[in-house]
């Protein structure tokens, strides 16, 4: 089930709601998809979704900009890498710590019907996007029935 | 200071009615360090830009509040989940006497930098010690 196909007019006080039910429901349950070795708990944590194209991937790293990620396929797998790096203001103390800080390196196996090699990744505002397009064969094709 | 390792933590939810946006706020992970000028915070808000971030700071009670939109996942489907998007909220009792005309706010790449300049007469002082 679509988020948005159900909304009889587009309402973004429903539309969150609705988004945050439909990730919750999905929540380290992969559906139709096979994870191989790949799981949970590694930084950077990964949302997967589908749109007509193929594979949507996307993963919250605050502070890291696109200079400082590296995206790497090899077959079936995806990894992605980088560093976050903080900075500090002169002499003076933490009165609170909780970002972490460093480098990351996180591999995901894709479904195999995908086309790796056409992947396109944007980064805006600590937010990673990565789209996979499906292979052509794999794309739905319309076949037309002929009057017999 | 010891290093602090990136992990994978749950995002923790605010709860009661405290904010002005609908839907499930989370707590950014935030950062405050002290100078002897400054006070300076930086809240991890991945997906929030400038204009959808508000700061206030009124009797002493600071407040960060984050939007996420939700156009950007219109046509997407989730197949596999392991975070939630949400607003982000959190609230801070601020002693100190900040010069709130010079507060600087600027986000980059998600990370809200917040710089709270002391006002004068809030900055360390050193207490000379008499030996009689």
């Amino acid at each position: 089930m679509t988020l948005m196909r159900f909304l009889p007019e587009y309402d973004p006080v429903d539309a969150l709601l609705a988004l945050q039910r439909e990730l919750s429901n999905r929540f380290d349950r992969p559906f139709g998809l096979d994870l191989g070795p790949s799981g949970r708990g590694v930084y950077p944590a990964i949302n997967v979704f589908t749109d007509r194209e193929g594979y949507v991937l996307r993963m919250e790293v605050p502070g890291v900009a696109s200079e400082d990620l590296e995206i790497e396929t090899q077959s079936r797998t995806l990894r992605v890498s980088g560093k976050r790096e903080i900075k500090t203001q002169g002499e003076g103390s933490f009165h609170r710590r909780e970002r972490g800080r460093g480098e990351f390196s996180r591999s995901l196996q894709l479904p195999a019907d995908l086309d790796v090699a056409r992947a396109e990744a944007a980064c805006k505002h600590g937010m990673l996007t990565i789209r996979i397009p499906k292979n052509e064969e794999a794309k739905p094709r319309q076949i037309s029935v002929k009057a017999a | 200071m010891t290093d602090q390792e990136l992990t994978v933590r749950n995002k923790q939810e605010v709860t009661g009615g405290e904010a002005t946006r609908p839907g499930h706020h989370y707590h950014p992970d935030v950062d405050i360090y002290e100078t002897s000028e400054s006070l300076w915070l930086w809240a991890d808000m991945p997906s929030v830009d400038g204009k959808q971030l508000s700061v206030n700071l009124a009797d002493g009670m600071l407040t960060i509040e984050g939007g996420v939109g939700v156009d950007d996942y219109k046509d997407l489907e989730p197949v596999y989940t392991e975070y939630n998007v949400g607003n982000y909220l959190r609230r801070f009792t601020i002693s100190s006497d900040i010069d709130v005309e010079r507060i600087r706010a600027s986000v980059t790449n998600g990370v809200l930098e917040l710089e709270l300049p002391k006002a004068e007469r809030a900055k360390p002082r050193r207490i000379e010690i008499n030996v009689g």
